[in-house]
């Protein structure tokens, strides 16, 4: 098990160095000289070379890497040459604001995603389980930029019950900040909830059809008894699985949601910034994001090795 | 478990229900009671374009002088609603007979946010310092002064070059912004200048809190302190206004979304002039625009009424080129190239360019999308197929289109105030317009006493629609809608500055 | 969330993706009757392909051309679905937008399908550090999801349908490289491969002969499944203006550009949100239908 979870974490550091030498060579692609944008129209050559002076972007791409990787590795990004200011400080508030909507989203979409995901397949032959599949299909279709349109337009517009964006920092004024938080989580929720009810109900259809479950209920157990006492460790792992996924990947996939309701998360600081060509900013912000898939998938894989008995007997 | 059921078929009507209230009219908005704003001491304005940073003096963009200007720094003159020019930080002014030196008489008690006084050793400092530390092409404006003397503390003598009409209007925008030596060192988060308001907290890409200061020379704004915050989303927008959030809307890039406002009381919506083109310009150096009949056949093929009917829903006016009917030398020249799909059928004849295929690099800008897909459809009706290029705006297509001119056709909102010269008065600008008959005019027209001016500038405009330079599909509109009981948004959008002192809640 | 709603399976592939074991070297194919599921899922994609394919010989209007005299009409009999805010037809539109997000998804996926397949048969069959070196990347790959992909591309190569699909294809492709190697892996372990290895076949024969037959199903229940995701990252991405550009019709973008219309015109926002979603549900349910069919032990527990 610590064998394993160490190979796990060499693979971690050397799947992320790899990953900062593909983002920084990437990077250099993206058309739109910073120096150019930042002076505008007719800037004469001198001021031009003046200014990737001042960037830095002059020096060799070498010199620029490590500079930003040792950067990254002391968590200090730099200071930005577009907007002038630190960039780690605004990347943690960010990221502060997408964890906050994205852990939030998830937790509700778990919570109701396994008791329906689980009626769904207990009684997959009926109306229930039936209807639960249907609507979660009909969940997973809509594309979610149009769930939160249409959230804001009843909600706020039509009922006036919710703020129709914007966000309040929690520690700022609580009942504000739940307030503004209601609708987009809901809007991610009833998404991710509609997903995680497909994965719930095809991981628990999946332990029904197997041997020591049958056993079981021959034995005499009913089928949900059988089913809390030996299935439900067993069709945890798939959901683990989708849930850590789903949460790195909404951390940038929020930013539609984010642009509908107005909310500063990483994701819409991510298009300002490619907008801005603040190519530093934009180098770090896709780091973060990538540093936070690889850490979901290294606890994912270490909460595998808890739940799952085969698991730690192989290792 | 069967008594879930309801729950479901609960979920599922839920649904239908939002989406059948989704389809009805967004007309009985709740908004914020209009009760108790005259007790109101802070107002909130939504813009569009954020700014990256708060120094314009090395970065581009009208962003940063919109917040600024008028409200943060301060120039010796400013431009009124009607496009006057009105004095602030100088009381008056008179001009040398050889119309080469201005001297100005500077207001007194005037102190910058930092406590420093303002005296005429300022404006000495600011005007040299354009020379010597910004970077952004606006820079050139000063270059006609050639010294700048102080004769006291409260007056200042500038000395041109060469006399010049233009000098003092720029002098108006950003380029005249007055700084203080103890406050520059960090121009881009902490602005120092004489102007009402002082920078209170700044998040890029969020908003700009501006607050009254206590000590300010002239008169106090009415409220104490505005919010600036920039949303990118029109609807997101409009929704934050609905719903109390923003108290107005300035510039609103959605005119579709305007109709509902129109109809509620609780709501104003003005739809003023600006000082911005939407231009559908074309590349004089190059096939098959370098031949005048092609550019005359694409003017004669635009129903620019209709594109401004169906691309900005009615919203916008006419012109003919970058001017705009509150600058002094307008002239009215919108019947230069009527609608007429034939003649432009017939000069493309002529000029061998039938079934032209050309592409067309639109900005990735609410109002580039919005008139490109119509432009292409009326160009298609004479025989021109215009394939549209998506250019992400401002970056590719500043390197793209500004700097390496490497397009056919392109359109572009251009807002900079008194820009004809600027554009056309070049032959390496992005158009590419062979300048050699407007030059001397234009020369001639600066250095020309008032009268002189006006008619030199108006004999240039001709010329540039003579020669079918480059269109100009419309004016934009400045549309703002107000909570009722805000008054004091700046209706026109006439410099770059949005004027934030004549704020009050009724 | 618009591009991760049918996410990849992570690193353990095999207990999410349920693979049945193959038994026997080829399943039959064809004997049981269609599932309510998998009827219902041709259905819908078949109403799709339809609408794409007619658009080709028909559309009642040409849906490009503005008529400004029209603009902004409800639904009628002239104009079924009533026009947008340039007076175009918004039917022909839409029935023109199939055919764009019908290419999307091919395209997107055929770049998975074709890159991912093969490298995970390769990791399959051969193992060691090979399969080490193939896995990483693919971990790589995967910690880029499609829409940070997609902002990326969008600002080297300017916004279009191109950088969208290439943005989704590679972003889709770890997702095959895992199923196709979780195949192999099992098909390798069977007695009737181990015979052949035994036999001394080259590897190239039996991924041709004993593998590839395997795993299609499942593969193809990658391919619908990476379809439906492909329509909604193309709508996503239209809606942030990196997708399909002007004035292709394409329905992310129609939906977007009806977002300002919806209230007053609310029918602008519904045609394209409803063909969207009949879209993404037609080919989650082409994958549900044909993984019960390859696996029989999701069946209801009767195989």
């Amino acid at each position: 098990m610590a064998i394993r979870l160490l190979v796990n974490l060499v693979r971690f550091a050397a799947t992320f160095l790899v990953a900062t030498v593909v983002v920084f060579l990437f990077m250099r692609l993206i058309p739109g000289d910073p120096a150019q944008v930042a002076l505008g129209v007719n800037a004469s050559p001198e001021l031009l070379e003046q200014m990737r002076a001042q960037f830095g972007t002059d020096r060799p791409l070498a010199v620029q890497y490590l500079d930003w990787v040792g950067g990254l590795l002391r968590g200090d990004f730099g200071v930005s040459y577009v907007t002038r200011q630190d960039i780690s400080p605004l990347v943690i508030d960010r990221l502060q604001v997408s964890l906050i909507l994205v852990l939030t989203a998830m937790a509700v979409a778990l919570l109701v995603a396994i008791p329906l995901g689980t009626i769904a397949a207990v009684r997959h032959r009926n109306f229930s389980g039936i209807a639960i599949g249907a609507v979660s299909q009909l969940g997973v279709a809509i594309p979610g930029f149009l769930a939160g349109i249409l959230l804001v337009i009843v909600f706020s517009i039509q009922l006036g019950w919710f703020p129709a964006g914007g966000w309040t920092p929690p520690n700022q004024d609580f009942g504000e900040f739940l307030r503004r938080l209601f609708l987009p989580v809901l809007a991610l929720a009833s998404v991710q909830g509609a997903i995680l009810t497909r994965y719930v109900r095809s991981a628990v259809l999946e332990i029904m059809s197997e041997d020591y479950l049958r056993t079981a209920r021959a034995k005499g157990l009913s089928k949900t008894g059988a089913l809390l006492k030996h299935g439900m460790r067993n069709a945890a792992i798939p959901v683990i699985t989708v849930t850590g996924v789903q949460i790195a990947a909404l951390i940038i996939g929020a930013v539609v949601i984010e642009r509908v309701f107005v909310i500063p998360g990483l994701g819409s600081m991510l298009l300002d910034a490619v907008g801005n060509r603040d190519l530093l900013t934009v180098q770090s912000l896709v780091m973060v994001l990538v540093a936070i898939t690889l850490l979901m998938n290294l606890l994912i894989d270490v909460i595998y090795t808890i739940v799952d008995p085969r698991m730690r007997k192989s290792s | 478990m069967r008594r879930k059921t309801p729950l479901i078929l609960t979920a599922a009507l839920a649904a239908a229900t939002a989406l059948v209230l989704a389809g009805c009219s967004a007309g009985s908005g709740g908004s914020t009671g209009a009760a108790d704003t005259a007790e109101r001491t802070s107002a909130t304005i939504a813009l569009t374009a954020a700014p990256v940073n708060l120094d314009f003096t090395t970065t581009a963009g009208a962003a940063i002088p919109q917040a600024l200007m008028s409200n943060v720094y301060e120039g010796l003159v400013e431009i009124n609603q009607e496009g006057e020019i009105v004095p602030l930080l100088a009381k008056e002014w008179s001009l040398s007979d050889d119309r080469k030196t201005y001297t100005f008489t500077l207001n007194e008690g005037v102190t910058f946010s930092n406590g420093e006084p303002f005296t005429a050793a300022d404006v000495k400092f600011s005007f040299d310092r354009v020379k010597t530390d910004w970077t952004t092409t606006l820079k050139g404006k000063m270059d006609v002064v050639e010294s700048v003397e102080v004769l006291s503390d409260t007056e200042v003598a500038v000395h041109l070059t060469q006399p010049s009409n233009a000098w003092l209007f720029n002098i108006a925008t950003p380029i005249g912004a007055i700084f203080s030596p103890s406050g520059v060192d960090d121009l881009a988060n902490a602005p120092v200048g004489t102007g009402p308001y002082e920078v209170a907290s700044w998040t890029p890409n969020e908003s700009l809190v501006l607050d009254t200061r206590d000590d300010y020379w002239g008169d106090a704004p009415g409220v104490e302190q505005v919010t600036l915050k920039y949303l990118a989303d029109a609807t997101a927008t409009t929704n934050a206004l609905r719903t109390g959030d923003v108290d107005a809307i300035v510039n609103l890039q959605a005119p579709e979304l305007v109709s509902t406002f129109e109809e509620d009381p609780a709501f104003e919506v003005v739809s003023g002039t600006s000082s911005g083109e939407i231009s559908l310009s074309l590349n004089n150096r190059i096939a098959p625009f370098d031949d005048v009949r092609v550019r005359q056949a694409v003017l004669h093929a635009l129903d620019r009424q209709a594109i401004i009917d169906t691309a900005w829903n009615g919203y916008g006016s006419l012109t003919a080129t970058y001017v705009t009917p509150l600058e002094p030398y307008y002239v009215d020249l919108n019947d230069a190239y009527e609608y007429n799909p034939e003649k432009a059928k017939e000069l493309l004849k002529e000029a061998g360019a039938e079934n032209l295929d050309i592409t067309f690099k639109v900005p990735t800008r609410p109002y580039a999308q919005a008139v490109s897909e119509i432009v292409v459809s009326q160009l298609a009706a004479v025989g021109i197929n215009a394939t549209i290029e998506s250019s992400e705006f401002p970056a590719v297509w500043l390197e793209d289109v500004f700097t390496n001119h490497n397009y056919q056709m392109t359109t572009v909102l251009a807002v900079e105030a008194r820009d004809l010269l600027t554009v056309f008065n070049n032959p390496d600008y992005y158009i590419g317009y062979d300048n050699s008959k407007i030059a001397p005019i234009a020369a001639e027209a600066d250095a020309a006493d008032e009268a002189g001016y006006i008619e030199g500038m108006q004999q240039v405009q001709k010329q540039i629609v003579d020669d079918a330079a480059s269109g100009v599909l419309f004016l934009f509109p400045n549309i703002v809608i107000t909570t009722a009981g805000l008054e004091g948004v700046p209706e026109n959008a006439i410099v770059e500055a949005l004027n934030l002192t004549d704020l009050s809640w009724k | 969330m618009d591009t991760t709603q049918n996410p990849v399976p992570s690193s353990q592939a095999p207990r999410t993706s349920a693979i049945a074991a193959p038994r026997t070297p080829r399943r039959r194919i064809g004997r049981r009757r269609l599932s309510p599921t998998l009827i219902a899922g041709l259905v819908l994609v078949g109403i799709v392909a339809i609408t794409a394919l007619l658009s080709f010989v028909w559309t009642p209007y040409d849906p490009v051309q503005a008529n400004p005299a029209d603009r902004l009409q409800g639904p009628s009999l002239a104009h079924l679905f009533g026009t947008d805010k340039y007076g175009r037809d918004l039917f022909s539109g839409m029935l023109v937008g199939a055919r764009i997000t019908l290419f999307v998804g091919l395209i997107s996926v055929g770049i998975a399908l074709l890159v991912g397949t093969p490298l995970g048969i390769i990791a399959g069959i051969r193992g060691g550090w090979i399969e080490e070196v193939i896995m990483r990347t693919s971990d790589i790959a995967l910690a880029f999801p499609a829409l940070l992909l997609a902002i990326m591309f969008g600002a080297v190569f300017g916004p279009s349908t191109v950088s969208a699909m290439i943005a989704i294809g590679i972003s889709t492709i770890p997702g095959f490289a895992r199923v196709a190697r979780s195949g192999t892996l099992q098909v390798m372990s069977t007695e009737y491969v181990l015979a052949a290895r035994a036999a001394s076949q080259s590897r190239f024969r039996i991924a041709v002969r004993h593998v590839l037959p395997n795993i299609i199903g499942i593969v193809v229940v990658q391919c619908s499944v990476a379809f439906a995701l492909a329509v909604l990252a193309e709508a996503a991405l239209s809606f942030l203006g990196l997708g399909t550009p002007p004035p292709t019709p394409s329905w992310g973008r129609m939906l977007q550009e009806s977002q300002q219309f919806l209230g007053t015109h609310p029918s602008l926002a519904i045609f394209p949100g409803v063909a969207i979603a009949i879209a993404v549900m037609g080919f989650n349910l082409l994958g549900d239908g044909l993984r019960d069919r390859f696996d029989p032990k999701l069946n209801g527990g009767r195989s």
